[in-house]
């Protein structure tokens, strides 16, 4: 993985040193705290219900064994023995003291790690696929691009203070597992023999997002080269910066800027500041050059990978079942069926370690004790780096495959084996009502016990594969829009009430999912739950998964069943208001 | 107005110096320009007065004695009007840019534009609610001078362009330092 050189690691530094200042005069007095506002935000350091927290950055999802033992050390030190894992790869502590973050930060400088620009009106954390680099339906790296971005979105002077935030998502895969299309830029990563003589290139999709107003990505580029994306971004956040809405918090997002002059205007605007740019004097200068690009690629070669034979599924099992009896036979099945991804490297496998027990934590949630294991499994079985998912899951993506069963053994002690990877159980969620400041309605008790109520395993295998997300306000942090079922906190006189959507999807084929009605109360959305399954197991073909059979059925069966049990202390659907 | 600002040249060092420019609001617009405070004689006009006024032989006299400059609110699309800018080029010795609140980074961009595709040589002075924590981006995207909002430190904010010794991306000021690394 990238290691910093000098100038990395004096960025980092002379930026701590910064925000020490920063705070020191807010402690002070002398900054207001509407002023250090944007400050802390702008690292990481947001104002939560009962304290600060503090989010900092996994750039692209890459970790390694020391980092993640620097993280288990914070959680001890400074927070409450855990952090929370994000969905777009950052981590988060939630009960930090302001006067001890600039400590945090000098911590995480030593490993090569910071928080900057992970909150704030800004180029947020860029991420990209958790399985960049191994992928076996990959066809090209990321990660590269990833970091030049990093490195050229960092205290970019220009964009300190956008409209809003602003998301990079990076995909270079054949499946998209980016979210590319909610992000507010979707580079996707192609090599083409027809382009640019087959070297590198960028498809641009803008103005995707989820919030208040989910909206898909529109293309906009179409080709272009790798050198050219610092003034080409350039020149797209320049017309964001310029034109996009200032006096409307909720229309600040570029996507209300691209909707409200069309992609192909956007495009053109972009074009025409970029023109200015891109020409013989002075994209020299801006351009990434091939010493930088092997400045930084040189890092994500591939792993002293060993000489070894592929095994199938059928050999893994045999080899295994000597060793396992009953009971660990059938865990150590689904494991390799769920968690367990094929590999681009004969021989090896990626791994993903669950983070989505059934009700005893939070998703996304780990222990220093677990993050300690976890870095101790990297070192033996990964080649001492892990990643972080978008779903809120760990993996260790360079396991042999002989390895696995000692792996599934190591890691069953530290509960990190559950087989429920996209199963239903396995629900990306926002920290909610509990912690977030912003959220109108808790997000951790509704997934709890939706995993309390789903906790049979063969029921949930029998279901496959469903994607089910929880966000506690229309900020949409737990990207509700693009689970298939999705779960949304509302507030209403006071009260939580959650909203049900149905169709959203990540991937190739991502859709926002639609509101099938009236909001519920939360003892409800177990049985709302048990209502859309039932209806889904009922209506299937074989092997159809749930995302397939709505889209054959539409909301029609699914709405009936939702409310034919459901929704009767509800309030709306007695006045048959629509949420 | 402040009696100091910062002068941070290009190939200088930041520095305290008197304010010599008034920041007119275009306000109470009685036919030209105000009275000015004693012993002040140049003045900041707003960019759309300049558009409506140019032509008036005063204004041109005052200008051509090198007494008035424009200022750009955060909301003027400068690109709309590229033949009065390029014309103003050899007229004014100081344009603004101005921040209407902190946290409105429109004018990062238009100083950026100026420096950039207008090629502008001459001053250009952040104006309006200037603190200290916008210097550094300030300095980087093409502002050499800032009228920092009254209450902010003086001192504190000279130390602002020390911070940091390396960049990671090419502005008006300087080259990213990955690329000499490389």
């Amino acid at each position: 993985m990238y290691k910093y050189d000098h100038i990395d690691q004096t960025l980092v530094d002379q930026r701590v040193i910064q925000f020490q200042n920063q705070v020191e005069r807010r402690l002070n007095g002398t900054l207001a705290e509407e002023e250090f506002r944007p400050l802390r935000l702008q690292n990481g350091l947001y104002h939560q219900r009962h304290a600060y927290m503090l989010r900092i950055a996994i750039p692209y999802g890459l970790l390694s064994s020391k980092q993640l033992r620097t993280l288990a050390f914070i959680a001890d030190k400074y927070d409450r023995g855990y952090g929370h894992f994000t969905t777009r790869q950052n981590i988060q502590f939630n009960w930090v003291e302001l006067e001890k973050t600039p400590d945090i930060l000098a911590e995480l400088a030593k490993v090569e790690m910071h928080a900057i620009q992970t909150s704030g009106n800004c180029i947020r954390n860029i991420t990209s696929d958790a399985f960049a680099g191994v992928a076996a339906d990959e066809y090209v790296d990321p990660r590269p691009i990833c970091e030049l971005l990093r490195q050229w979105s960092t205290l970019h002077p220009e964009f300190a203070h956008l409209p809003r935030k602003f998301k990079f998502a990076i995909n270079g895969a054949k499946e998209d597992r980016t979210v590319l299309l909610c992000h507010d830029v979707g580079i996707e990563l192609k090599k083409n023999p027809a382009i640019n003589n087959g070297e590198l290139t960028a498809d641009i999709y803008a103005g995707g997002g989820m919030g208040r107003t989910p909206i898909l990505g529109s293309l906009i580029k179409q080709g272009l080269p790798w050198q050219v994306l610092p003034s080409y971004l350039t020149a797209l956040l320049r017309v964001y910066n310029r034109f996009g809405r200032r006096d409307n918090l909720y229309k600040a997002r570029i996507k209300i800027l691209v909707k409200a002059l069309g992609p192909e205007e956007f495009a053109r605007q972009v074009e025409g500041e970029w023109a200015n740019f891109h020409n013989e004097a002075k994209q020299s200068k801006d351009n990434f050059t091939q010493a930088e690009w092997e400045r930084v690629a040189k890092h994500f070669t591939k792993p002293n990978y060993k000489d070894l034979t592929e095994l199938s599924d059928e050999q893994l099992q045999s080899h295994a079942d000597s060793k396992l009896n009953a009971s660990e036979k059938i865990g150590f099945t689904r494991w390799l069926e769920r968690n367990v991804k094929p590999h681009q490297v004969p021989g090896y496998a990626s791994v993903i370690l669950s983070l989505k027990p059934h009700g005893t934590a939070a998703p996304g949630d780990a222990t220093s004790a677990q993050m300690n294991a976890i870095a101790d499994l990297a070192d033996q079985y990964s080649f001492g780096e892990l990643r972080v998912t978008h779903e809120q899951n760990l993996v260790l993506a360079d396991v042999e495959q002989m390895e696995l069963l000692n792996l599934w053994r190591a890691a069953k002690n530290y509960n990190l084996v559950l087989p429920n990877i996209g199963l239903l159980t396995d629900i990306i969620a926002c920290p909610g009502g509990d912690f977030c400041s912003l959220a109108n309605a808790k997000s951790l008790p509704i997934a709890k016990a939706i995993q309390e109520r789903f906790d049979d395993l063969d029921y949930l295998h029998d279901l496959g594969d469903i994607t089910l997300n929880i966000s506690g306000c229309i900020n949409s942090c737990g990207h509700h829009h693009v689970g298939n079922i999705g779960v949304l906190g509302v507030d209403k006189d006071g009260e939580e009430w959650y909203q049900i959507t149905l169709g959203g999807d990540q991937g190739n084929d991502a859709s926002i999912g639609k509101v099938i009605g009236p909001s519920f109360y939360a003892n409800e959305i177990p049985d709302v739950m048990t209502s859309l399954i039932n209806t889904y197991v009922e209506q299937r073909t074989a092997d159809e998964p749930f995302i397939d059979t709505y889209r054959r059925l539409g909301v029609a069966p699914f709405k009936e069943a939702a409310y034919r049990n459901n929704g009767k202390h509800s309030k709306e659907s007695s006045k048959g208001a629509i949420a | 107005m402040n009696k100091q600002i910062i002068s941070f040249p290009k190939d200088g060092k930041p520095s305290l110096i008197p304010n010599r420019w008034q920041v007119w609001d275009g306000e109470h617009d009685e036919g030209g320009i105000p009275d000015l405070e004693h012993g002040m004689h140049k003045v900041l006009v707003p960019f759309h007065w300049w558009i409506t006024h140019y032509k008036n032989p005063d204004i041109i006299h005052r200008a051509n004695q090198g007494e008035i400059g424009v200022w750009f609110a955060a909301d003027d699309d400068i690109l709309k009007h590229t033949d009065i800018i390029e014309a103003g080029k050899s007229l004014w010795p100081v344009v603004g840019a101005h921040f209407p609140i902190f946290r409105d980074g429109r004018s990062f961009s238009t100083a950026a534009l100026l420096r950039g595709r207008f090629d502008w040589q001459g001053e250009v002075r952040a104006i309006g609610d200037v603190l200290i924590d916008q210097l550094l981006q300030g300095a980087r995207v093409g502002f050499d001078t800032f009228e920092l909002r009254a209450d902010q430190n003086l001192d504190v904010a000279l130390k602002q362009f020390d911070l940091f010794s390396v960049v990671t991306q090419n502005s008006w000021r300087d080259q990213r330092a990955t690329i000499a690394a490389s």
